[in-house]
């Protein structure tokens, strides 16, 4: 999956600017892109300008400000391109209504996230040996 | 918190497979309860009936008798008391057809059951590693 894109939904540029930098660090291969918000996510998934390859994989902070993260997730599983797409929940904020939600729609994981470097460090190689332990469709 | 331990569902037909699992799990230190169905029909009647308690997740083959991995998932994502638990495929086979069929019914994670009993061992502990980030 090397050169593979994952999207980050987060509303906050400066965390993905973090991630960026833990992705470097671990040695993340993956290309990662940010959308601010579920309707730039949205654009870069179906629009004129949309990401090529597709993600396989998508990290979403549903509870974020501004974010509609839960109405994304049922327009992707609905999509018949974006439906297979590996999608991973990342929160701060306890929600125990959007949780449901979200298990409701077949994420692969609901994640409880750090913003310090080092617990981002140990999050994301977890996820990256998790992400290399498991096939995608060529 | 203290948090539940989640009950695992193994569908596999294979009894080699399953004993491969059993020591996997107990050299990666794995407490969760394991139950065990031998093929989709009989994993299905184990969930409908509470014989696996909630929480739980389930681990999957794709080739079985009776009713296959794939045939498996289409009926427990059409079953609105079953349809969000989550499924790792854990499988032999390589085909794409059954990674599209098992990503489109949004398993997730499709394992390829790597040759050599360590690699299997280490294909596990990633596992355990990850469950560990997820709440259920």
């Amino acid at each position: 999956m090397v050169g593979a894109n994952i999207l980050l939904v987060d509303s906050n540029r400066a965390h993905f600017e973090n991630t960026l930098n833990v992705f470097s660090q671990i040695g993340i291969q993956y290309n990662l892109c940010f959308a601010k918000d579920d309707i730039q996510a949205w654009l870069m998934l179906t629009g004129d300008k949309k990401l090529s390859p597709l993600p396989k994989i998508m990290l979403i902070d549903i509870n974020a400000e501004g974010i509609n993260g839960i109405k994304l997730i049922e327009k992707i599983r609905l999509d018949i391109d974006l439906k297979s797409t590996l999608i991973f929940v990342i929160s701060d904020i306890n929600n125990d209504k959007n949780k449901r939600a979200a298990l409701n729609l077949n994420i692969a994981g609901y994640i409880n996230r750090s913003f310090e470097i080092e617990e981002m460090i140990n999050f994301f190689s977890i996820l990256n040996d998790y992400w290399n332990n498991i096939e995608f469709s060529s | 918190m203290i948090q539940k331990l989640v009950n695992i569902l193994l569908v596999e037909d294979d009894e080699v497979d399953v004993m491969n699992v059993k020591r996997a799990f107990s050299k990666n230190n794995i407490k969760n309860e394991l139950f065990v169905a031998g093929n989709g029909v009989e994993a299905l009647d184990m969930l409908r009936t509470s014989i696996v308690p909630v929480p739980r997740i389930i681990i999957l083959d794709i080739n079985m008798p009776k009713m296959n991995g794939i045939e498996f998932l289409k009926h427990l994502r059409d079953d609105e008391t079953l349809k969000n638990i989550s499924v790792f495929v854990m499988t032999t086979s390589n085909e794409d057809s059954d990674k599209i069929n098992a990503y489109n019914l949004n398993v997730a994670g499709y394992i390829l059951k790597p040759l050599s009993f360590e690699k299997f061992i280490t294909s596990v502990a990633t596992l355990k590693n990850f469950w560990s980030l997820c709440e259920m």
